[in-house]
C-alpha cells in the first residue's frame, strides 16, 4: 500500500497536477501580489486604455440616445427579419456571463481547486456582461422609461395593460434579473474577506470606504463558518441558474413554431454554447490581465490549460447539437425544417454559417494537442475566434430562420445599419471599461481562497502529492489557519 | 467527525473465491430461469416477447453507456473521490460486448415485429419512405454492429490498461486510459444518442425530438449510479470493501443520483414544455398517446418518481450519508428507469396504445438481460482486483472525506 512515495520530488502526478500557486509564495506574498494592484499608483497604460474604452462607451450612449429620439427604425430590423442584432447581442452577452457562474458555482460543487484564481474576475465579467445584455431588450422597447410597464408586473392605469405571463420573453425578465441578483450577491459575498484585507492595509478615506464595504468582517472563526455556509448555499442556488437562464433564453426561440427555432435540444445546447463563449471571453481577458498585472504565478498555465479543455468539450457539445439538428431536420421528413437547414448552409447567409462552423466546431480542435493547449498565442487567438463564432451562431439561428418565410414573396435579407454596428461595438466598450475599473479598484483574485489552496498545497491530506516541498523553497510544514485576513493572521 | 479513521488495510482487494462462486451461482440461476421463461414466452407470444425484451435490453445497455461515460469523465477530471469505486464502473463498462449478442434477437428476429418502418406496410407510408436511407433493416443491423464494436474497443482499451496498472502501479497506464477517454467521451455521446434515436425513437417513425438522445443518456446515467450504489452496498453487507468504500464515498454517490435526477428532469421538462407550447400535431402525438387511458397514470408517475421522490429523499446531507436511505433511493431510481423505458417503448404498440398492461415476460426479460450482463460483469471480479489499487490517486481516494 505504501507503493507511492507522495513527497518525492519526482512524483509522476506532478506532471498532471502541478501546483496551482507557483513561485514559492508565502501567504503574505499572495496578499501583496493581489492587493498591490489596487494600492499602487495608477499606471499610465491604464489611463490610455480606459480613455479608449470610455470613448467607445460614450459612442454607445450616443447611439442609444439617437435610437430613443428616432425610434427602432434606426436599426436594420425590418420585414421579415424583425429580430436581428438586438436579440443576437442580448444572447451573446448573456452567454458570456455563464462562465462566471459555472466557475463560481458548479466548479465549486465539483471541488475543482483551480477555479480559485479565476472565479473572482469571471464573476465580475458575468455582472458586466449581464449589464451589456440588458441594454438590448430595454432599448428595443423604444421607450425604456416605459419598460417597467412592459417588462414587469407594474400597475399602469394610463396604459391599461398587463404582462403576458405565458410569454417566454416575460420569463426572461425574471430569469435574467434573478441571475443578475444572485450573481451579484455571490460575487459580493466572496469579496467580503478580501475587502477586509484591503481595509486593513489602507489608510484614510480608502480605509473608510473599505471599512463600510467589508461589512465589519473580522476574520473570526465564527465569521468564517458563516461565510463558508453562505458560500455553499449560494453555490447551490446558482447552479440551477447556470442552466435556467440560457434555457429560458433558448425558449424565446424554441417555443415558437418556426423551423430552425423550434427544436427540443435548444435548452441544453444553448447552455453549452453559453459556457463555451463565456470561457473563451474569460480566457481572452485573463491572458492579458495575468501578463499586465504580473499574476502569472497565481493564474498559471495549468489554469489556462484547464479552461482550454472546457472550451474543447463545450465546443464539441455545440458541434454535436448542430449535427443533431441537421440530422433530425432531414429525419423529420418536414420540408420546411429541411429547407431552413439547407438554406443556412448554402443560402445567402452561407458565409455566416461557415464562419460559425469554422470558429465553433473546427477551431477548438487545436486544443486536442497539449502543446497548443499550453501555448499562450494559440489560446489567445482561439479565444477570440470562439467569441466571433458564438456571436455568429446566434446571428445564424436568428436571421437565417427569419429571412425566408413560408411565402417566397416575403423573403428578404437583413443588413445592419451603422447604428446596429456602433451600438454593439459600444457595448464592448462598456464591458471593457467596467472590467478596467474592476481591475484597478478591487482584488481581481480571491485572495483568501487562493490561500486555502496554498494551505492545502503545503499540508496535503493523506495520499495527496506534497507539491510545495518540490517547488516551494519557503516551505515550512507548520499548520496554518486557512484564509485568515492580514489583520488577524499574519 | 468520528469515523474518518478506518483501518483500510483490513480489506482484501481480492474477492474470496467462495463469495465469487455464490454470486456467479445466483446470477446463473436467474439467467437459466429467465431464459427458460423467455423461450417459453417467445413461442407463446413472440410479439410481446420482443416488446418486453426491448425494454429490458435498452435499460441494461443505457446503464452500461452511463458507466462508460462516467469512467471517461473520472479519468479526464483526475477525480480522486471515485477511485475506490471506479473498478465497479469499469467492470460495468466492459460488459458491453455481450450486448451485441443480446441484440441479435432484436436485429434478426424482432425487427419487423417491433419497428413499423420494417413492416411490409411501410411501403405505403410516404414519410417512412422518405427516411428509408436511415430506417432500413440492413442499416439498423450494420449500425448496431458498429456501435457495439466502438463501445467494446474503447471499453477493452481502458479496462486492460486499468487492470495492468493494478500490478505496475505506474502512471503510464493512467495516461493511456486518459488518451482513450478524451475521444471516447465524444464517441459515447454521439453513439449513445444515435442508439436512442434508432432503437427507441424510431418505434414511432413519424415522431422526432432532438433532445431525445440526451434524455435516454441522462436516464441511463442516473440509473448507473443507482446500480453502483447497490453493488457497493451489496459488497458491504457481505463484508467486502466495507472499509474501502466509506460513507464519504456513499455521500458522493448520493450527490450524483440527486444531481442527475434533477438533470433528467431538466431535459424531460424541456422536451415536454417545448412540444406542449408549440403544439404542433406531429410532435404532440407522442404525449397525446401517453395521456390515453391508464398511460396517463404512468405519465403522472414519471415526474413524481423521477424527480419529486429522489429530490425529497436525497436533498439532505444526512440522508446521503444514511446507507438505508441511499439503498431505498437507489432501488427506487432503478425502478423508475424501468418505468421510463416502459413508458417510452410500450405505448408504440397498437395493442397497448390505450393502457399499460404488465406481463410476466417484462420481468423475465429484465432477468434475462441483467443476468447476462451481470455474469460478464461478475466474471471480471474472479481474478482481478476489486479496486484500482494501482491508481496514482488510490491513497487519496481512500482517505477522501467530505468537507
Amino acid at each position: 500500500m505504501a507503493a507511492h512515495n507522495n513527497s518525492a520530488a519526482n512524483h509522476p502526478l506532478l506532471e498532471v497536477n502541478p501546483p496551482l500557486v507557483l513561485g514559492g509564495q508565502s501567504y503574505h506574498d499572495v496578499t501583496e501580489s493581489v492587493s498591490s494592484i489596487s494600492e499602487g499608483k495608477t499606471p499610465k497604460q491604464w489611463y490610455i486604455l480606459i480613455s479608449i474604452t470610455a470613448s467607445i462607451t460614450v459612442m454607445l450612449f450616443g447611439m442609444l440616445a439617437y435610437l430613443v429620439a428616432n425610434g427602432i427604425g434606426v436599426w436594420g430590423n425590418n420585414a421579415p427579419v424583425y429580430w436581428a442584432w438586438d436579440i443576437t447581442n442580448f444572447v451573446f452577452w448573456i452567454g458570456i456571463g455563464h462562465a462566471g457562474t459555472l466557475i463560481s458555482a458548479i466548479l465549486f460543487l465539483f471541488r475543482q481547486k483551480w477555479r480559485t484564481s479565476i472565479n473572482r474576475s469571471a464573476e465580475a465579467m458575468t455582472l458586466f456582461a449581464v449589464a451589456c445584455a440588458m441594454i438590448f431588450p430595454l432599448f428595443h422597447t423604444g421607450r425604456p422609461w416605459r419598460a417597467a410597464y412592459w417588462l414587469g408586473p407594474t400597475p399602469n392605469p394610463d396604459l391599461v395593460m398587463w404582462q403576458n405571463f405565458r410569454s417566454p420573453l416575460m420569463w426572461d425578465v425574471f430569469a435574467v434579473s434573478t441571475y443578475a441578483t444572485v450573481s451579484a450577491l455571490f460575487w459580493y459575498v466572496g469579496l467580503v474577506p478580501d475587502l477586509a484585507t484591503l481595509r486593513d492595509r489602507a489608510r484614510g478615506i480608502r480605509q473608510r470606504i473599505f471599512h463600510i464595504a467589508s461589512l465589519g468582517w473580522r476574520g473570526s472563526a465564527r465569521h468564517w463558518r458563516n461565510y463558508e455556509m453562505a458560500y455553499l448555499i449560494l453555490a447551490g442556488i446558482s447552479t440551477p441558474l447556470v442552466l435556467s437562464v440560457h434555457t429560458i433564453v433558448s425558449f424565446d426561440f424554441a417555443t415558437s413554431v418556426l423551423p430552425g427555432w423550434h427544436t427540443t435540444i435548444f435548452p441544453p445546447y444553448f447552455v453549452a454554447g453559453a459556457i463555451f463563449s463565456g470561457f473563451a471571453c474569460v480566457l481572452t481577458l485573463l491572458i492579458i490581465a495575468r501578463w499586465a498585472l504580473n499574476l502569472e504565478h497565481l493564474i498559471t498555465l495549468k489554469h489556462l490549460e484547464n479552461m482550454n479543455k472546457v472550451i474543447l468539450v463545450t465546443g464539441w457539445v455545440v458541434g454535436l447539437a448542430y449535427g443533431t439538428e441537421f440530422f433530425i431536420a432531414w429525419y423529420s421528413g418536414n420540408p420546411y425544417e429541411q429547407f431552413v437547414f439547407i438554406n443556412r448552409a448554402f443560402g445567402p447567409y452561407a458565409w455566416a454559417y461557415w464562419t460559425m462552423i469554422s470558429c465553433n466546431v473546427i477551431s477548438p480542435n487545436f486544443f486536442w494537442f497539449k502543446k497548443l493547449r499550453n501555448s499562450i498565442p494559440v489560446m489567445f487567438v482561439l479565444s477570440l475566434v470562439v467569441n466571433v463564432g458564438m456571436w455568429f451562431e446566434r446571428f445564424v439561428i436568428i436571421a437565417t430562420s427569419l429571412h425566408r418565410d413560408f411565402l417566397p414573396s416575403s423573403w428578404g435579407y437583413f443588413q445592419p445599419t451603422y447604428v446596429d454596428i456602433c451600438t454593439f461595438i459600444g457595448t464592448i466598450g462598456l464591458f471593457l471599461t467596467l472590467f478596467l475599473l474592476f481591475c484597478r479598484f478591487l482584488p481581481i483574485i480571491a485572495i483568501s481562497e487562493v490561500k486555502g489552496v496554498l494551505a492545502e498545497q503545503r499540508n496535503p491530506g493523506p495520499g495527496v502529492v506534497a507539491t510545495s516541498k518540490v517547488v516551494d523553497p519557503k516551505f515550512e510544514p507548520v499548520p496554518v489557519a486557512v484564509g485568515t485576513t492580514e489583520g488577524s493572521g499574519h | 467527525m468520528a469515523g474518518h479513521h478506518h483501518d483500510h488495510a483490513v480489506d482484501s482487494y481480492q474477492l474470496d473465491p467462495g463469495k465469487w462462486s455464490t454470486g456467479r451461482n445466483v446470477l446463473a440461476f436467474i439467467a437459466l430461469l429467465s431464459w427458460a421463461l423467455l423461450g417459453f414466452g417467445y413461442f407463446n407470444d413472440h410479439e410481446r416477447f420482443f416488446q418486453s425484451y426491448l425494454v429490458a435490453f435498452c435499460m441494461g445497455t443505457f446503464i452500461i453507456l452511463g458507466a462508460t461515460f462516467f469512467v471517461y469523465v473520472q479519468y479526464l477530471t483526475g477525480s480522486a473521490w471515485s477511485v475506490p469505486i471506479r473498478r465497479i464502473l469499469e467492470n460495468i463498462m466492459v460488459s458491453i460486448p455481450i450486448g451485441a449478442l443480446l441484440f441479435i434477437p432484436i436485429a434478426f428476429a424482432g425487427v419487423d415485429d417491433l419497428y413499423k418502418w420494417a413492416k411490409p406496410e411501410a411501403i405505403s407510408d410516404a414519410l417512412i419512405q422518405a427516411k428509408k436511407a436511415f430506417l432500413n433493416v440492413g442499416g439498423f443491423r450494420l449500425r448496431a454492429g458498429i456501435l457495439f464494436a466502438l463501445w467494446s474497443i474503447w471499453a477493452f482499451a481502458i479496462w486492460t490498461s486499468s487492470t495492468k496498472q493494478d500490478k505496475t502501479k505506474s502512471i503510464e497506464q493512467m495516461k493511456t486510459s486518459s488518451r482513450w477517454a478524451a475521444p471516447g467521451l465524444l464517441v459515447v455521446c454521439l453513439t449513445g444518442c444515435l442508439a436512442a434515436f434508432e432503437w427507441i425513437m424510431s418505434l414511432d417513425p413519424h415522431w422526432y425530438s432532438t433532445i431525445f438522445g440526451l434524455y435516454c443518456m441522462a436516464g441511463g446515467c442516473v440509473a448507473m449510479w443507482a446500480t453502483v450504489t447497490l453493488i457497493s452496498l451489496g459488497f458491504r453487507s457481505n463484508g467486502v470493501l466495507a472499509n474501502t468504500i466509506t460513507v464519504e464515498h456513499y455521500h458522493d454517490l448520493g450527490k450524483w443520483m440527486f444531481a442527475l435526477s434533477v438533470f433528467w428532469t431538466y431535459l424531460a421538462a424541456s422536451q415536454y414544455l417545448l412540444i406542449w407550447y408549440a403544439s404542433i400535431p406531429e410532435e404532440t402525438i407522442y404525449y397525446k398517446e401517453r395521456m390515453h387511458g391508464s398511460w396517463a397514470w404512468v405519465s403522472v408517475l414519471l415526474p413524481i418518481g423521477r424527480f419529486v421522490v429522489p429530490f425529497a429523499l436525497l436533498v439532505g446531507r444526512s440522508a446521503k450519508r444514511n446507507l438505508k436511505v441511499l439503498r431505498i433511493a437507489a432501488i427506487w431510481i432503478l425502478f423508475m428507469e424501468f418505468v421510463d423505458m416502459y413508458w417510452m417503448i410500450m405505448p408504440n404498440f397498437h395493442e397497448y396504445a390505450h393502457g399499460f398492461h404488465l406481463h410476466w415476460l417484462d420481468l423475465a426479460a429484465l432477468g434475462g438481460v441483467f443476468s447476462v450482463y451481470g455474469l460478464v460483469f461478475w466474471s471480471r471480479f474472479k481474478s482481478n482486483s476489486l479496486v484500482v489499487e494501482g491508481d496514482m490517486r488510490f491513497e487519496q481516494g481512500l482517505h477522501f472525506h467530505q468537507v
